[in-house]
């Protein structure tokens, strides 16, 4: 395990992979945008998936998560990070919307 | 001694690796927290995206072949680092030293572009203090700048000494911390782009 962890910091072909990979991603994201053949919501589903697919392959491919040794800190650190971020932003959202819902009659 | 006995029979190879590998990942746990405040931003911005206070929104300010020129321009300078935290691996002194003043130099085109966009939304009357939504906005972008400008200094204050000393030790620590911190601020950028410059767009 800590061979191919030192592999991947001292080989050139993750990082020239998830560059690759990452033109991929952002060219569909661009022609998404600009030919506007999906709607509303489709085109954010659309946006939202292919972001976060972009993020995930410069993780591995550029910061190398999960390509540790065995206690996989790396990756727990940040699978809790990503459960704290889900709380706040999913959080923040339903609050929000329900206190604009219960705000109605008087904004309107 | 006793505990370089027990890493030895963990397979730890030696203690030189072991504060090495323990830098790196003190430095990931900044990271994550790094990331948590950006979520925090990201929280804000989906809660008040569409508060303009009538004025115009993510559709009408930006523009996307711009935004696109600024995304490539990142991930250019994120994968040129990850050359730089291999050649750096390989003991490679003068790749090492040309993969991150190019990760510098892209860095410093994209800080132009960025300040370039944000004197022309204040100049046309949108700056920060017009509505929620450019509140969030020059905030989340802002911050993410001031990280990219942090970057840059953090490029040259590490590549004196390489240059002087060759690669050490601690100048492999060191790069590989830098590397990882380019490498992040290209993935706050990824969410940034998604959703503030592609998802305002419709």
């Amino acid at each position: 395990m800590l061979d191919r962890h030192h592999g991947w910091n001292v080989s050139y072909k993750p990082a020239i992979l998830g560059f690759i990979f990452s033109l991929i991603l952002i060219a569909a994201m661009y022609r998404f945008a600009i030919h506007h053949h999906l709607s509303g919501v489709a085109f954010s589903w659309a946006i939202f998936g292919l972001g976060t697919t972009t993020a995930l392959v410069q993780l591995v491919f550029f910061l190398h998560v999960g390509m540790e040794s065995k206690p996989h800190w790396n990756v727990i650190t940040f699978a809790f990070t990503v459960l704290v971020i889900a709380i706040v932003i999913g959080g923040s959202i339903w609050i929000m919307n329900n206190l604009d819902y219960n705000l109605m009659p008087m904004s309107h | 001694m006793k505990l370089a006995k027990i890493n030895a029979q963990e397979g730890y190879p030696d203690t030189h690796h072991d504060l090495h590998s323990k830098t790196v990942f003190g430095f990931w746990v900044y990271l994550v927290t790094d990331f948590v405040l950006f979520g925090t931003f990201f929280a804000t911005f989906a809660v008040l995206h569409n508060n303009t206070y009538g004025g115009p929104g993510a559709a009408q300010l930006f523009k996307l072949p711009f935004a696109l020129v600024q995304t490539l321009l990142l991930l250019t300078a994120a994968f040129v680092s990850g050359l730089g935290g291999a050649a750096a691996h390989r003991k490679h002194k003068g790749a090492t030293i040309a993969f991150f003043a190019l990760t510098m130099v892209l860095g410093i085109v994209f800080m132009g572009m960025e300040l370039n966009e944000f004197s022309r939304l204040i100049k046309a009357g949108h700056g920060w203090e017009k509505s929620a939504f450019l509140s969030i906005f020059f905030t989340l972008v802002g911050t993410h700048g001031i990280h990219v400008l942090f970057a840059i200094l953090w490029v040259i204050a590490l590549l004196i000494p390489v240059i002087k000393e060759g690669i050490t030790a601690e100048s492999l620590r060191r790069l590989t911390c830098l590397r990882m911190f380019w490498q992040f601020l290209n993935i706050i950028w990824v969410f940034i782009f998604t959703f503030v410059y592609f998802m305002g767009d419709y």
